[in-house]
């Protein structure tokens, strides 16, 4: 393939993962508490999907990497602070709610009008990325969802590692059961790629990187059209948190012999 | 280049402005110059010398990971923010609050524990007496007259965390500067007497430095003109006062660790929105402590622990626990919830700490200016205004062509600095904490004669520094020398620092954790203050001296180690440094008590450019 | 009134998994709490030797698809075939269960159907002759009960949603489909499973106990150094001789995987938390590990939880676990490992 790949990474932004989370209705729905406030990160497995599309796309000389994210503009231009050095990327950035009570249907429908809307975007080198799970819908929808649309129908899911083969075919291995991949072998784009994490490590910054993807980023967002989310036909009866409070015996100052002999007991029980 | 590294084939790349840091003073300066930067027709109102045709290029490198993670609980009169954004709406910055009530006041000891001097003893048993009488509530002495110097009257309630998310997102739709986070800087390049531009810190190396298969040496980002906001600990500013020279050294030792909650109040909790209370008194004398409540009765609490509190267990975050319990403010917090944690060093030397502030190339902004006011406890609108004169400074002189040399920064950023209300307060304000250096009752005495007298009066400089007492020297009488040498015994070997034994021996009653809001320090660090770390840095903490650490008897670097990132070495020598629970405040660089062999004015820690620290955004 | 299909797919062995008997039960449970006809969709070599297995499950009719073509886990053929058994069931509710075949084509299928998908449905309840679902949202930080309007609704089951089903066989009728595919349409060729490495497999999903290892056994110890290997060696020790599962914080992962000398055989895979693996083993064990808040919401299907660690206030002593032994992990799994060796030589 040595005209390269048009890869387009799907990744939305989620809350840092670190961040006290609670649901509460909201006039438009169920949300998070303090949405607007907490900090926000690339949805991690995406996040990986575009380290993984940097990589090929500098191992294939002609490559393009584009970057189709749905997310509140404001949030998604801090995002861009940090995912912007990472990476060589075209930002095509649609205005819209980041939560995870949206529908997928209808977020993969906002990022099938912008897919669409690129300019010069071949699909027979069409590469569609993303993460195979959201960590706010914690489900992978919307990817196989928006290549029905894009009526692609080589789709793989938990994909740790995708290599070119001599003959351009393409060679990937997806998660299973049993902590085993399946590999299969197909035959070229498009194909739709839902990751997990991979093999590569989160690339360092590079601010040249960044300088140069913020010529575009900026003027990309200024430009963003903005997709009305919800969540169509869905009813939610309830939101809430886990109370999975156990009454924990601290075990202190025993003597390790006597730790283990308890543990071993325990686990033979 | 005076950089060692220069074997290392490092990328370059040109802008016109570097700035380091984004806090206050940064936010100040970028805000004011974007407002110029284009003409209404589009075109650039100054043009980019290194990129011809373009406007300016600035750009901005921040050592944590997001813009929002900066900790400040602050009430503020924001003159100088409110001149930059004269129709500001407080409704569009998440938390902001107007301030409606403000009270001073003095907590008793309730348990007995507090280390207080006769006049404090007898003072709590006079107030005691007379609470019939007199405005007392819960162990607690409202104070009828607050001075005007220590009023924020029409100031507001800020979260620093939101202010910074809030301006960054203005700034960065601007486009016309960039923010980049995550990306330390560590040290300027420094080229005969001028800076030349800053070096990013390296990335792909191991803890100490190694480089790895993804060794990607820092870039050097060559400028004009570096502005310097790296506040009190950052490694480029203090990297200027080696070379330039700054404060005098007997100043390095006015600091105070700032330790706070972000708290969500009870459902049944009836302070007002708006309200402002400042604590004195308790846990310690020398300890204060603020609530602010802000909007959806959500308060940013917290306290002070100063460097002139000569306790070499100082650890904050369990006088924290104790200030909040104290009856007063536990009638409002209990039942409440932590919603974020963080603590930060303050330079408390203010205008006598001043820095050198300019140089060939360079300008310095912000707290580690020396921009604080210590009188009215101020400083993040004072930040703010450095960041904006600079602005304006910047502004004029490339319009006119000019270089951003010392000459020229001197006649315009000195100028207008000198000659702003920050510059008229900050003498006023300068000698105002000297009491402090005598004692609690002189520090208040201190403060009120400078206030009052407009620093005409004050209590003049101890001229030596205390020698940090040793352990069986602070708790003489109260905890036996046995004692304190079993439980170090006893928490050495575990790796642990000693203030928890030391304090519950002493009489301090155990923290009743209720899991919301009364936590362990660790359940601080991750559901209050999420600190992460990321790799391939190398570590920022480094104990410099490993035979000084063996012989240090109090290890203050461990004991107020903000984050329990720092502890004890069972073994001895160097403390062990877990990165993973630093939150950058950088005490541990100015309370190690050892000083370096070659230069006695610094101490044996040191604290170089590192990523990660807290990831909360409303501190 | 809703019609039910369950789409099932043969194990190697001819037999059903624990997973789709699950998927069976909760068909069974929906058919009775909707009042709604069920079919039952088999694809296999053999699909009436499957139906004969939960022939006495109630299902009103069974379809069965042989063709080579569809044996194999691959988007395009099983996207065709659930698209199929739909039609041809006129099915409003499609269930079946969420393994990493059906998971991958439900979401598509759905939308090429018209209607929509859920993945990683937990419960599912029948009130007043509506289905609810319970599904987790955030990574499995809050839970949410949910309705939808749009028909056909696929669902993915998680495993443990409902018992397997357990009845009698029964000789059935099972009308196999012949669906027609493209062969130019197949561009995609299974080559088959690649197993981890011998070191990596530590990961046993049936496993009785999980193992999880925290950052903390790479660490330095009291005696001030590190000691990478030793806990290698314990804990590798430990998972032969208890045949437990091996999980890890993310902390530990990230360091392993960064290549530096921790535990060589810890890679992503072994990540058990947020934004990890939800595992499902009865008994965990963490040790050296804080439990913290993002970790331990990959513990949600561990039912009795013990840790071992130093400090007596980390998360776990926080009603996260049942017990917690203040104590080092590399002398408890020492003289627990020594246990073992004893226990099995006396055997």
């Amino acid at each position: 393939m040595s005209e390269g790949y048009h890869i387009v990474v799907c990744a939305g932004i989620v809350p840092d993962p670190l961040q006290t989370l609670q649901p509460v209705q909201t006039p438009t729905g169920w949300g998070l508490k303090n949405e607007m406030m907490l900090p926000a990160v690339l949805d991690p497995w995406a996040a990986h999907a575009l380290y993984e599309a940097a990589h090929l796309a500098k191992k294939t000389p002609g490559s393009k990497v584009y970057l189709v994210s749905l997310a509140p503009k404001a949030k998604l231009q801090q995002v861009m602070m940090t995912v912007a050095q990472k990476a060589a990327f075209e930002l095509v950035p649609v205005d819209g709610p980041a939560s995870g009570f949206t529908e997928a249907f209808e977020v993969a429908s906002a990022l099938y009008e912008a897919i669409m809307g690129i300019a010069g975007l071949d699909r027979n080198k069409l590469l569609l990325f993303g993460g195979w799970e959201s960590a706010s819908r914690g489900a992978g929808s919307t990817l196989q969802i928006l290549g029905e649309m894009l009526q692609i129908h080589d789709q793989f899911q938990g994909v740790d590692e995708c290599t070119v083969n001599p003959d351009g075919s393409l060679q990937i291995l997806e998660r299973v059961e049993g902590g085993n991949h399946q590999v299969s072998v197909c035959k070229g784009p498009p194909v739709v790629l839902g990751w997990a994490t991979g093999n590569l490590p989160e690339p360092p910054n590079n601010p040249q990187i960044g300088m140069s993807n913020m010529r575009t980023i900026m003027p990309a967002l200024q430009k963003a059209k903005t997709a009305k989310i919800g969540a169509d036909g869905v009813f939610f009866g309830s939101v809430e948190l886990p109370k999975q409070l156990r009454q924990t015996r601290v075990v202190k100052d025993a003597q390790v012999d006597e730790i283990a002999r308890e543990i071993l007991e325990w686990i033979r029980k | 280049m005076t950089n060692e590294t220069l074997s290392v084939d490092r990328q370059e790349i040109a802008v016109d402005i570097a700035c380091v840091g984004f806090g206050p003073a940064t936010a100040g300066f970028l805000t004011t110059l974007s407002q110029t930067l284009m003409n209404s027709d589009g075109s650039p109102a100054i043009e980019s010398r290194v990129m011809p045709g373009a406007p300016l290029q600035v750009v901005c490198y921040e050592r944590a990971d997001d813009v929002g993670f900066a900790v400040s609980g602050v009430v503020t009169r924001a003159r100088a923010i409110r001149t930059t954004f004269p129709a500001l709406n407080l409704q569009d910055i998440p938390l902001a609050t107007a301030v409606s009530r403000e009270e001073l006041v003095y907590l008793l000891d309730p348990i007995g524990a507090s280390r207080r001097p006769w006049y404090m003893r007898f003072a709590d048993k006079t107030i005691r007496a007379l609470r019939r009488i007199l405005p007392y509530e819960k162990e607690a002495l409202r104070l009828p007259y607050i001075p005007p110097f220590l009023r924020k009257d029409d100031g507001l309630l800020l979260s620093l965390g939101q202010f910074h998310q809030w301006v960054a997102s203005q700034l960065l739709a601007s486009g016309l500067v960039q923010i980049w986070p995550g990306t330390p800087v560590a040290e300027p390049l420094i080229e005969g007497d001028s800076v030349k531009g800053v070096r990013l810190a390296d990335q792909g190396v191991t803890k100490d430095g190694t480089p790895t298969e993804s060794f990607m040496p820092g870039m050097d980002i060559l400028a004009d003109l570096v502005v310097v906001g790296d506040g009190p600990v950052g490694p480029v500013g203090r990297k200027l006062e080696e070379k330039f020279g700054g404060s005098k050294p007997s100043h390095l030792n006015e600091w105070a660790v700032g330790m706070k909650m972000v708290v969500d109040l009870p459902e049944n909790c009836t302070l007002p929105e708006g309200t402002v209370i400042h604590t004195f008194g308790f846990p310690e004398p020398e300890i204060f402590g603020f609530l602010y409540v802000y909007r959806d009765r959500v308060a940013s609490l917290g306290i002070f622990v100063p460097s002139w509190f000569q306790n070499p267990v100082r650890s904050a975050y369990r006088y924290l626990q104790h200030w909040m319990l104290h009856p007063y403010l536990w009638q409002h917090l209990e039942g409440g919830t932590l919603r974020s944690w963080g603590a930060k060093s303050l330079k408390e030397s203010g205008k006598l700490g001043e820095p050198e502030l300019i140089g060939n190339g360079f300008a310095r902004i912000g707290e580690g200016s020396g921009s604080t006011n210590v009188l009215t406890g101020s400083g993040v609108d004072e930040a703010w205004l450095t960041g904006a004169l600079l602005a304006q400074a910047v502004i004029q002189l490339a319009k006119n062509g000019q270089t951003f040399s010392k000459e020229n920064l001197e006649k315009t950023y000195l100028k207008l600095r000198r000659g702003s209300w920050l510059e008229t307060e900050a003498t006023i304000a300068q000698h105002a904490r000297n009491g402090f250096h005598w004692g609690f009752f002189s520090g208040l005495l201190g403060m009120s004669l400078a206030g009052f007298t407009h620093g005409m009066l004050h209590f003049p400089r101890r001229k030596k520094n205390h020698r940090m007492p040793s352990l069986e020297e602070f708790f003489k009488n109260r905890i036996a020398p046995e004692e304190i040498a079993q439980i170090r015994k006893e928490c050495y070997a575990k790796g642990k620092s000693l203030h928890d034994a030391l304090m519950t021996k002493a009489g301090w009653p155990e923290i009743p954790f209720d899991n919301k809001l009364l936590v362990s320090h660790q359940d601080a660090l991750l559901l209050g203050g999420k600190v992460q770390a990321p790799d391939s840095y190398a570590d920022h903490v480094l104990f410099l001296y490993p035979e000084l650490c063996d012989a240090c008897g109090v290890k203050l670097c461990a004991e107020m180690c903000s984050g329990q990132a720092i502890t004890p070495n069972p073994n001895g020598g160097r403390p062990n440094f877990d990165r993973e629970k630093c939150v950058h405040c950088g005490a541990c660089l100015w309370n190690c008590t050892q000083a370096q062999p070659t230069d006695p004015d610094k101490t044996a820690v040191e604290f170089r450019a590192g990523a990660g620290g807290l990831h909360s955004a409303e501190n | 009134m809703e019609t039910i299909l369950v789409v099932l797919n043969v194990d190697e062995n001819g037999n059903l998994s624990k997973h789709a008997l699950e998927t069976v039960s909760a068909g069974v449970k929906l058919s009775k709490g909707l009042s709604s006809p069920f079919t039952v969709g088999i694809v296999g070599p053999k699909p009436e030797l499957a139906a004969e297995l939960i022939g006495g499950c109630g299902a009103t009719h069974f379809l069965g698809v042989s063709a080579e073509a569809f044996q194999i886990p691959r988007y395009v053929t099983d996207s065709v075939l659930i698209e199929n058994l739909a039609n041809k069931s006129q099915a409003t509710l499609i269930l079946a269960p969420g393994s990493s075949r059906w998971n991958r084509v439900l979401p598509g299928v759905a939308h090429r159907l018209g209607g929509r998908a859920d993945l990683h449905v937990g419960e599912l309840k029948v009130a007043e002759g509506k289905l609810s679902i319970t599904k987790w949202y955030y990574r499995q930080r809050m839970e949410a009960v949910l309705q939808r309007a749009h028909r056909p609704w696929c669902l993915g089951l998680d495993s443990g949603a409902d018992a397997p089903w357990q009845g009698e066989r029964g000789q059935v009728s099972v009308e196999i489909l012949d669906i027609p595919i493209n062969p130019a349409e197949i561009r995609t060729q299974v080559q088959g499973a690649k197993s981890p490495s011998t070191s990596e497999q530590t990961i046993r999903p049936d496993a009785e106990l999980l193992f999880v290892a925290g950052a903390g056994w790479t660490k330095k110890q009291a005696d001030g150094q590190a000691h990478p290997d030793r806990a290698a060696e314990l804990i590798l020790r430990f998972l032969q001789l208890s045949g437990a599962s091996l999980g890890g914080s993310k902390s530990l992962v990230d360091l392993s995987s960064e290549g530096q000398s921790v535990l060589p055989f810890m890679t992503h895979l072994n990540q058990v938390g947020q934004t990890g693996a939800t595992p499902r083993h009865p008994k965990g064990l963490a040790t050296c590990c804080h439990g913290e808040e993002p970790h331990v919401v990959g513990w949600r299907f561990i039912n009795e939880r013990r840790a071992v660690n130093l400090d007596p206030n980390c998360g776990w002593a926080h009603g996260k676990a049942d017990v917690l032994y203040v104590a080092d992990a590399f002398q408890v799994m020492e003289r627990l490992n020594a246990l073992l060796e004893q226990e099995k030589q006396s055997k």
